[in-house]
């Protein structure tokens, strides 16, 4: 049963190209400007397209590079290194929080999302104040308790600790709602069948939720990938370059190079683009419905006296990716400057101040910034919402026809990384009629194409794990198809919706690189401001802005895990701890 | 009031770190353009230097002028080329005034301008105009910065930065390619200081960084040491109290002189002359100066920074043909020679 049988054939095709023609207009033609700017060094707006000499020199050159064959293995390693630490830890925090009876359980949860709305640049400048070789905090502590070791966070190691522990949020939003929706009755039979409990976990439990897994694997390699701020700031003082630090160079320096930087893009294309297609190899042909027609709730694993040991495990986590950053960042904001020549000096009262936060909100700009990030998150949220949900329903749901192509098309921008599509938006879109320009519509509609793909990925697990039994029954029933979406798969799937509209939210604040072309005098967001006051050499400014921002969005996220919570009152965790 | 607070620390800073050196009069508009500035009533400012810095600019003008509102679009000069020029195509450009630290990027925009010149346009060095449409509205200039807990020998020139005898990795240097500014100073290194300095310099195996500022914040946190810095981005630092020691080296000082102008498709016209007109005044160039750790273009400065004096402080120019015909081949070597893989 399906759209294309109980619906008009006409309509479902209508319903199709009306999904291309917009995915057109959002992704594939600002693709399309990238691969002329890669094949060619002019600007498609400036010289037009009848001037342009088409080449593959810049692809020879890039090739040719020995900077970009080192760029590229480091970002494989860095990106692999970091993924499987976070697949280690998102998971493990998964399980805890949602299977076990570790204490404190919604707290874990809460906390443990925290560094998801860190952006990347500010995570790395604070592990550089903690972990630099020569002035980094922890070695000050580590000297004056007269301990030899040193811990060296620029380096490679460091950079893939940073990833592990900051993008191991993405596995868990993932991981914890498969986790929930699972029935628990295979795990039962296991554990009836003599099976100890983590031979269980290991035989049942992660088995059956591998797609959410997978996604999640997939999503924080990718978002890692892309990622600029903490390879900056621990991989250039050792001179580790990465393909992203490196495209940023190409386009920052004087004349810029867009055509290199759109070359070395297309290999960020090109590995991406395998990384899904190996994804689609190892989760084709298998079903994942987890969640029947049949009521249930999943068990919960009563661990003893080892659920002091996850609890502990849970605290060394938090204090390690919470706490100490948020020291250092604390430091870093009230501290008059950087110079810490040991333990008394930082206990100095003295040096303390609120001088950099008189800074920040002296100048207009910071404020402007911070209402023009609120409106754009809201229209990103919403516009992406629901296109996300018409996407991943027509793929994962429908008959409708094109739909491997929508699908793929709505991939796509998952393999671009935002310190270059910025540029071709702004190629794409500055000539459309009317006040778009400038506005924060062409900003919302950016982040919508950017990041499709990563909410129609949290839309679609949630959506493949409901059975379609719920839905054939509405439709025996006599319900149309749109009736049915809206009173059954849409409340079914409404963890999921709200999950990737908060997701939405979360990282259309952070984004910086398709910020950068596209905002204007009046619709200056607040990553973009933030970049402002890094590149100014203002570390302790951009602390104190980071705290501002990282406080605006806990209270933000609060105030909608209070507006959507329902169902499950005494669920602390919130609308982001049940994401995915 | 916070801006009070700002000024009062601002001038602590002044009265150690500069000297009026000729007394002049405050900037007066005519009466007319005053007029039509304030019914205008705003402007769109776009600026490749710094958020922090130009904020500050913007905040004294308005202490002045507080019937016109500013609005800053700030991007490194690259992007900021490439936003210019895309809009510009576009039929977009919204900037009232234009302000670049390159200013071969910005002859090669020189059509988009109006003419414009300052009331006292024949005050300006002939050397550093490049347009009669673009003006030096910022002179940063080049310095050397020590951290004063860590350095117990420091340099006192630009040939001491190729001495043996500091810390492995203790001197730091912005990457040549980084963008005009750097370049001035490496064109400087080789004309001036020597075919092989830059050979020599590079044998202490400097810790290099792809722009000044996070240099500038490395170097008070310990980082590094010592590095070569352009002096608007340390001195605020020095004025916060952080142990940093800058002085100009007596071989030259390399200025960079910005290049500012008003688009011919300016929607508040009279605003952007109001604010360039002040900018350029002798008012101004003493704010900037003074409260910035700025040199100005100026043929007769009105104020100097510490330790600057005008007539032994042998300020350099780059000659501005050579500025655009050797970057490209220079670089290349300085990549070489630094080991800079590109």
């Amino acid at each position: 049963m399906s759209i294309a049988t109980t619906s008009p054939r006409l309509f479902s095709r209508a319903w199709s190209a009306l999904l291309l023609v917009i995915l057109a207009f959002l992704i594939i033609y600002p693709t399309g400007m990238l691969l002329l700017g890669a094949l060619t060094d002019a600007n498609p707006v400036i010289d037009g397209f009848a001037n342009m000499q088409l080449s593959l020199g810049n692809f020879a050159t890039v090739l040719a590079n020995p900077t970009v064959h080192a760029a590229l293995g480091n970002s494989l390693l860095a990106c692999t290194g970091g993924t499987l630490l976070a697949v280690v830890i998102g998971l493990f925090f998964a399980w805890i929080v949602v299977r076990t009876d570790t204490p404190m359980r919604g707290f874990i949860a809460a906390t443990g999302m925290l560094p998801l709305f860190v952006p990347p640049l500010v995570a790395g400048v604070a592990w550089a104040i903690l972990g630099s070789p020569k002035t980094g905090l922890l070695n000050t502590v580590l000297a004056s308790m007269g301990i030899g070791f040193r811990f060296n966070l620029y380096s490679l190691s460091g950079i893939i600790f940073v990833f592990g522990m900051y993008y191991a949020p993405y596995v868990y939003m993932f991981t914890a709602s498969a986790l929930r929706n699972m029935d628990p009755s295979l795990e039962e039979a296991a554990e009836i069948s003599g099976a100890s409990a983590f031979r269980t976990m290991f035989t049942i439990t992660f088995p059956l939720i591998l797609p959410a897994i997978v996604s999640g694997m997939l999503l924080s390699f990718i978002v890692m990938l892309g990622i600029y701020g903490v390879p900056a700031t621990l991989g250039a003082p050792a001179n580790i370059p990465v393909l992203t630090t490196y495209i940023f160079q190409l386009t920052s320096w004087s004349p810029p190079r867009y055509g290199t930087a759109a070359s070395v893009a297309m290999i960020l294309m090109v590995v991406t683009g395998a990384l899904v297609v190996i994804q689609q190899k190892v989760l084709s042909g298998r079903s994942y419905v987890t969640v029947a027609g049949k009521a249930f709730r999943p068990r919960t694993l009563r661990l003893g006296p080892w659920r002091w040991f996850t609890f502990a495990l849970a605290v060394i986590y938090l204090f390690v990716v919470v706490l100490l950053p948020t020291a250092a960042l604390l430091i870093g904001a009230f501290r008059k400057f950087l110079f810490i020549r040991n333990l008394e000096a930082l206990f100095d009262a003295k040096q303390y101040s609120w001088l950099h936060f008189d800074r920040l909100f002296s100048n207009p700009a910071t404020i402007d910034s911070i209402v023009n990030t609120m409106e754009v998150g809201v229209a990103t949220a919403l516009i992406g919402g629901v296109l996300a949900f018409a996407v991943g329903y027509t793929v994962a749901r429908t008959q409708a026809p094109w739909r491997r192509a929508i699908d793929v098309i709505a991939t796509v921008p998952v393999a671009i990384p935002g310190l270059v599509i910025g540029v071709a938006y702004l190629w794409a879109w500055i000539g459309l009629p009317g006040g778009f320009y400038g506005t924060i519509w062409i900003l919302a509609l950016a982040f919508v194409a950017r990041f499709l793909p990563d909410t129609v990925k949290v839309l679609t697990s949630s959506l493949m794990q409901i059975h379609r039994e719920l839905e054939e029954a509405a439709w025996l029933c006599g319900r149309g198809t749109l009736s049915t979406i809206a009173t059954i798969t849409l409340p079914l799937a409404r963890p999921g919706v709200i999950a990737a509209m908060t997701l939405l939210f979360v990282l259309s604040i952070r984004e910086l690189g398709s910020s950068l072309f596209l905002y204007s005098s009046q619709t200056m967001v607040m990553a973009v401001h933030l970049l402002g006051y890094y590149e100014g050499g203002n570390f302790s400014v951009t602390a104190a802005f980071s705290l501002v921002q990282m406080v605006l969005l806990a209270v933000l996220i609060g105030l909608t895990n209070l507006a959507t919570r329902s169902s499950a009152p005494s669920d602390a965790v919130g609308s982001v701890g049940r994401a995915g | 009031m916070q801006i009070t607070r700002r000024a009062a620390l601002a001038g602590i800073g002044t009265l150690a770190l500069a000297r009026q050196v000729r007394a002049f009069e405050p900037y007066k508009p005519s009466a007319e353009l005053l007029a039509a500035a304030t019914k205008e009533g705003r402007m769109v400012y776009y600026t490749a230097s710094f958020t922090e810095v130009e904020q500050e600019v913007i905040n004294a003008f308005n202490k002045r002028f507080p019937g016109i509102r500013i609005q800053m679009v700030r991007a490194p000069g690259g992007q900021l080329i490439t936003r210019i020029k895309t809009e510009a195509a576009a039929g977009k450009l919204s900037a009232d005034v234009i302000d670049h630290s390159d200013r071969g990027l910005m002859k090669e925009v020189e059509n988009l301008f109006a003419d414009y010149a300052p009331p006292n346009a024949d005050d300006y060095l002939p050397s550093v105009l490049i347009s009669p449409k673009l003006w030096p509205r910022l002179t940063p200039a080049w310095s050397i910065a020590y951290n004063t807990e860590l350095v117990k020998n420091p340099p006192k020139s630009w040939i001491d930065l190729t001495k043996a005898g500091y810390d492995k990795g203790a001197i730091a240097q912005v990457i040549g390619p980084s963008g005009g500014t750097t370049w001035t100073r490496i064109m400087f290194e080789r004309q001036v200081l020597g075919e092989d300095y830059w050979k020599r310099q590079a044998a202490t195996k400097p810790a290099l960084y792809p722009s000044g500022a996070p240099l500038a914040d490395a170097l008070v946190r310990g980082e590094v040491q010592i590095a070569p810095l352009v002096y608007n981005a340390i001195l605020p630092k020095k004025r916060d109290g952080a142990p940093i020691e800058i002085f100009f080296p007596p071989e030259g000082v390399p200025i960079v002189p910005y290049a500012t102008g008003i688009p011919k498709t300016a929607a508040n016209p009279n605003a952007a002359k109001l604010f360039l007109d002040w900018s350029l005044s002798d008012e101004g160039q003493a704010f900037t100066i003074k409260d910035q750790g700025n040199l100005t273009s100026l043929k007769s400065p009105p104020f100097v920074p510490e330790g600057f004096d005008p007539k032994i402080a042998k300020v350099w120019v780059p000659d501005f043909t050579q500025f655009a015909a050797l970057r490209d081949k220079w670089l290349e070597e300085w990549n070489t020679v630094y080991g800079y893989r590109q």
